[in-house]
């Protein structure tokens, strides 16, 4: 492969982004959905912790003995999270208290060790830091789609303002876990229909 | 055993670089987060004794409006119309729950209650930090005990009304209220 590709990055945007096509991550995905601010917040923390995860990954990846690579990636993405809990708590300490146990879990999401496994570890590191930026967009891009289908019915407001007016009476099944899944099930439909299924 | 030797270094010097970054994060970041959790109660104090802040003002109107006494090692806050406020803690359904409860002069009813951390499922059981959901707990009874009950079924006037698809959670917090008010009570009393 060319030390460059561009495709690299737009992949998981698009073509084979993690949630809608790859079906991965779901649980941050259903959890932290029901507001516009935290599933910012989550997406940026996302993309930081994946692309430096594959970064770190595609370096080491010539001297990772092959026996022990997993509990070496999740070593290494466990650092990422860690700097991105510590440093939320420091500066953004409301932000933080919202993600609550979702943010510690990134150490155990799937895309985040998939991308490591299935693609840094084989790549050199340009690619792998595009590949964990385009990832790490797709996901931010569906959560924050699912969390403003949600926040909007289920509170009447977006980013915390509110839309509808005094009256509207949320629709509140929607910021609840029930609504997450109606949600991602006519995305996915919706994406199914436009960008045709993936063969597996 | 070249091929052991080679695992066993490099998960040393992975710990080792690893270790060494989160030390340094740690330095950088920790007396901000521990000013944070500081500036987190201090608001959480002024919340329950609803006396107004801004952003900026908290420590001055902190220090001018709350004075702060130490039994046993337990900060107690006494507002100037003589409410009591105190932080409590313990176990939720899914981790641990911290936050400042206050009450009114007569030591008979809530002043209110503020919560600090929570790690309850968000939409659910972490509904029980919003400021909205709280406020019902103002002016009740919490002696004998507060009574969280089935939402819309609170009568009483210790009853308050539990978090729909959060039974876990309100249970959890009804015997934590319970527990620590209690405790703190009979401290404070016995102390003052």
């Amino acid at each position: 492969m060319k030390l460059i590709e561009p495709k690299n990055f737009f992949a998981g945007i698009w073509k084979e982004n993690p949630i809608f096509f790859l079906m991965l991550g779901l649980c941050p995905l259903l959890a932290v959905s029901s507001s516009l601010k935290d599933a910012l917040g989550m997406g940026i923390a996302f993309i930081f912790v994946l692309t430096g995860a594959n970064i770190t990954v595609s370096l080491i990846r010539r001297f990772v003995p092959s026996h022990i690579r997993i509990p070496v990636f999740i070593v290494v993405i466990a650092t990422f999270v860690t700097i991105a809990d510590y440093s939320l708590a420091a500066y953004l300490p409301k932000l933080h208290r919202n993600l609550g146990v979702y943010l510690p879990l990134m150490v155990v999401n799937c895309i985040i060790l998939g991308r490591a496994e299935a693609f840094a570890s084989k790549n050199n590191i340009l690619n792998s830091a595009l590949d964990g930026l385009g990832m790490g967009l797709g996901f931010t891009l569906a959560i924050v789609i699912i969390a403003i289908l949600r926040e909007l019915p289920g509170q009447g407001t977006l980013f915390g303002i509110r839309t509808f007016g005094e009256n509207y009476k949320p629709f509140l099944i929607m910021i609840m876990p029930p609504g997450a899944f109606f949600v991602i099930g006519f995305l996915i439909a919706l994406k199914n229909s436009i960008g045709g299924r993936k063969r597996c | 055993m070249k091929e052991k030797i080679k695992i066993i270094l490099f998960v040393i010097v992975l710990g080792m670089v690893s270790g060494s970054i989160l030390l340094g994060v740690n330095r950088y970041t920790e007396s901000r987060i521990l000013q944070n959790q500081q500036l987190k109660i201090k608001k959480a104090v002024l919340d329950v004794f609803e006396i107004p802040y801004t952003k900026e003002n908290i420590e001055t109107v902190f220090n001018q409006n709350v004075e702060i006494v130490k039994f046993d090692g337990v900060s107690f806050y006494i507002s100037k119309e003589k409410a009591v406020a105190f932080e409590f803690s313990g176990s939720g359904l899914w981790g641990p729950i911290h936050g400042v409860i206050a009450l009114n002069n007569d030591m008979n009813t809530l002043k209110g209650i503020s919560i600090i951390h929570q790690e309850e499922t968000p939409g659910l059981g972490g509904r029980s930090a919003e400021k909205d959901y709280l406020a019902q707990f103002k002016g009740k009874k919490f002696l004998p005990e507060i009574k969280i009950v089935p939402a819309g079924k609170s009568k009483g006037e210790n009853e308050v009304d539990a978090i729909t698809g959060a039974t876990g959670t309100s249970k959890s917090f009804e015997t934590l209220l319970n527990a620590n008010i209690q405790k703190k009570l009979d401290l404070f009393k016995q102390r003052r």
